[in-house]
């Protein structure tokens, strides 16, 4: 079945093809889950979410742009539903942009495992902020209407937590080291 | 010297290609709600869609066998007054005089009335055309009874109840309070066809041969239909007479006809409380099987599913049934005492708002396609909010990208009208039937679309969008309902009828996942004529 052919039977609700397209896409979608909750099990739960709102809303995509970016798009924003919703107000020193500081890492040798463990370990809106604008490539301007925060807040929690990761980054590495020479 | 690399390229470079297979318990969770959905989509309509002609099937059979039971019921009538003419003819050939005069005393008429006014003054059982031929045998149990006394010839019992059968061909036709003074009626031919008997009897008499004068003329005033009874009874009586002369003369004939006297005073008297109500009765019967009944209702609009029938964007948006006014005019005919259908007609306007949307100005290619814009080019429409925004900020050239939303500060929503003709055809059976009635209905109504609108409003601003295209001209519901009646007057009726009105196909696309229903309480009053 070519990717056409798959999406008007979605459209027409046919199992099977909803099953092959499940098949086709789930591991891409999972990752940005992945990416964007603070762990698995909830990864899971916006996995399913987003697989029935493409199942619902599949036909009123148009063929206009990729069907996989369309799903991205309905999983991305399914996961920030909850955080909509929840609206967690961090205000403190929200203005405060840090400088840039030294943000250049030594990229050998540090496992994807811990990388995505380390964003998921972010606070929520910390790591919706990095995943959003350095993995996929989202401007301040949109992150702050979907998230429904300010630009500079956008600014600044991305800088909070590009430092956060950078010094988990360099702690493991030292870690690394000493284990490596000990 | 190792290369070193800004934290942003290092997480992109490393997650370019992330990908990460989900455990099997998603797909399944997925399934499983797939299917829940489909379920419930489809067991409640199909059980409300069942429901409504339920309602008619019970209300079918339930006459049915009302039926069932009283051709029953006549045959068993028949049985008894085979059973009542032999007893009574074996019993009267051992009677002694004395023990006739007694019986005499113990059938007075006011006993006669008392032994059927339990069943005249129970409204629940049925009382009809059998109960009457019924009641008409129990009579002649004791009219020939009256009549054993003075003769033993079965033959009188058969005249009697020759006499009966008349008035039984009346009570064909009567209602509850018909059937209380036809049989009072009937008590007092009774008891002439014992008067009438007597004088004839004992010719020589004068006392007695008074008796039988007055008894007919005063009657006479009374009601025109007696004195046709009485000439039948006449009639009848002269032949028995003859036989009676020659094979009772040991009869106490002064006993005999006091206790008549006795018995006449009371019938007469009971005929005049009677009368006019009879009268009335008599004259209403044939024309009194039309209501009319103008009704009025608040209705209130709703869907049992979630979806929406604009768009299927507007699912998961808040929606909200409003409540309006409809008024119309039904007519029904009594099949029965308890049965009666009725039709009509009325004006229903039903409206449904749907809260959560955008407005926006965009071409009509870009607009909702359930709206006939009339014609126009750019058209102000709506959008799902949380669709919209996905839309603007993730694909600026997307669906809904043409649009342009428009700035307003409160929220908006739409509101849809929709007004119909309808037609109802409904059954109503009387559950219980009082001065205070309970009834069960239920039926079809075909609904003609009338007008039909889709506007929005936003804080201080509304505008019409334009028409709903995919509305059903004609479409049908199901009705069932509870109807609560009091009487008034004879003729004049307060109703409230709490009715729940199920559309079965009010959309032209079979996919629209919008099933409203509307309940309203119609209240009225109904005139009989």
């Amino acid at each position: 079945m070519t990717l056409d052919e798959l999406i008007i039977q979605c459209k027409k609700q046919n199992a099977k093809a909803q099953g092959e397209l499940y098949e086709r896409y789930s591991a891409v979608l999972f990752s940005i889950c992945l990416r964007y909750s603070p762990n698995y099990a909830e990864a899971e739960d916006s996995l399913q979410d987003a697989f029935l709102t493409i199942f619902k809303k599949v036909e009123q995509f148009k063929d206009k742009g990729s069907f996989e970016g369309w799903m991205k798009r309905i999983t991305v924003n399914t996961v920030l539903q909850k955080y909509r919703k929840q609206r967690v107000f961090d205000i403190a020193r929200e203005d405060q942009i840090e400088d840039e500081a030294d943000l250049d890492i030594e990229d050998e040798g540090i496992p994807l495992d811990f990388l995505l463990k380390i964003i998921q370990e972010l606070p929520d809106r910390y790591r919706l902020v990095f995943t959003m604008y350095v993995l996929d490539g989202y401007q301040h301007k949109e992150i702050a209407e979907m998230l429904g925060i300010s630009d500079g807040t956008s600014k600044s929690n991305l800088a909070r937590a590009r430092m956060i990761l950078k010094t988990k980054v360099e702690s493991f590495k030292s870690n690394k080291i000493k284990d490596t020479t000990t | 010297m190792k290369n070193k690399k800004h934290i942003d390229e290092l997480f992109k470079d490393r997650f370019k290609n992330f990908e990460v297979t989900p455990s099997p318990q998603v797909w399944e969770n997925i399934q499983s709600e797939l299917q829940n959905k489909k379920k419930d989509r489809k067991v409640i309509p199909l059980w409300w869609k069942v429901g409504g002609v339920a309602a008619l099937l019970a209300l079918l059979l339930t006459v049915g066998n009302s039926l069932f039971i009283d051709s029953n019921n006549i045959e068993d009538a028949v049985v008894t007054s085979e059973e009542v003419k032999t007893p009574d003819n074996n019993d009267s050939t051992n009677f002694k005089t004395e023990n006739k005069i007694e019986s005499v005393e113990s059938i007075s008429t006011t006993e006669a009335i008392a032994s059927e006014e339990p069943e005249v003054t129970t409204p629940d059982s049925k009382i009809t055309t059998t109960e009457a031929i019924r009641h008409e045998q129990e009579k002649i149990l004791k009219s020939s009874n009256r009549i054993t006394k003075n003769t033993t010839d079965s033959e009188n019992a058969v005249a009697v109840q020759n006499n009966s059968t008349e008035t039984s061909e009346k009570a064909t036709v009567t209602t509850n309070k018909l059937i209380k003074s036809e049989s009072s009626l009937g008590v007092i031919e009774k008891d002439k066809i014992a008067v009438s008997k007597t004088p004839m009897k004992t010719d020589s008499e004068n006392t007695v041969n008074k008796n039988s004068d007055v008894l007919p003329s005063k009657n006479q005033k009374i009601n025109p239909l007696i004195k046709e009874g009485l000439d039948a009874t006449k009639a009848e009586a002269v032949t028995i007479s003859s036989e009676e002369k020659t094979k009772k003369e040991d009869l106490s004939t002064e006993g005999v006809s006091e206790e008549n006297k006795k018995s006449i005073q009371d019938a007469i008297n009971e005929q005049e409380a009677l009368k006019t109500e009879d009268a009335v009765a008599k004259k209403e019967l044939p024309e009194d099987r039309w209501d009319v009944a103008p009704n009025f209702a608040p209705v209130y609009y709703n869907s049992l599913s979630q979806g929406s029938s604009l768009d299927p964007t507007f699912a998961d948006n808040s929606q909200n049934g409003d409540v309006n006014i409809s008024y119309g005019v039904q007519v029904s005919y009594n099949l029965s005492k308890r049965l009666s259908i009725r039709t009509g007609v009325s004006n229903v306007d039903l409206s449904y708002s749907t809260g959560g949307v955008e407005l926006g100005t965009g071409p009509v290619s870009a607009a909702l396609k359930t709206i006939d814009y009339g014609g126009k080019s750019v058209v102000l429409t709506a959008v799902d909010q949380g669709t919209f925004q996905e839309q603007m900020n993730n694909n600026p050239d997307g669906g809904f990208g043409p649009i342009t939303p428009k700035s307003s500060t409160g929220a908006a929503e739409i509101s849809q009208n929709i007004q119909y003709y309808e037609v109802p055809l409904e059954l109503k059976y009387a559950l219980l039937d009082t001065k205070f009635g309970v009834n069960l209905i239920g039926g079809l109504s075909t609904l003609f679309l009338g007008d039909n609108e889709v506007s929005v409003m936003a804080d201080g601003f509304r505008s019409t969008l334009g028409e709903a295209n995919n509305l059903s001209s004609v479409s049908f519901s199901t009705n069932i309902g509870l109807g609560l009646d009091y009487k008034i007057s004879r003729r004049l009726k307060f109703n409230v009828e709490p009715m729940f009105k199920y559309q079965l196909n009010p959309y032209t696309e079979s996919s629209v996942d919008f099933q409203p229903y509307y309940i309203g309480v119609y209240t009225g009053f109904s005139l009989k004529f």
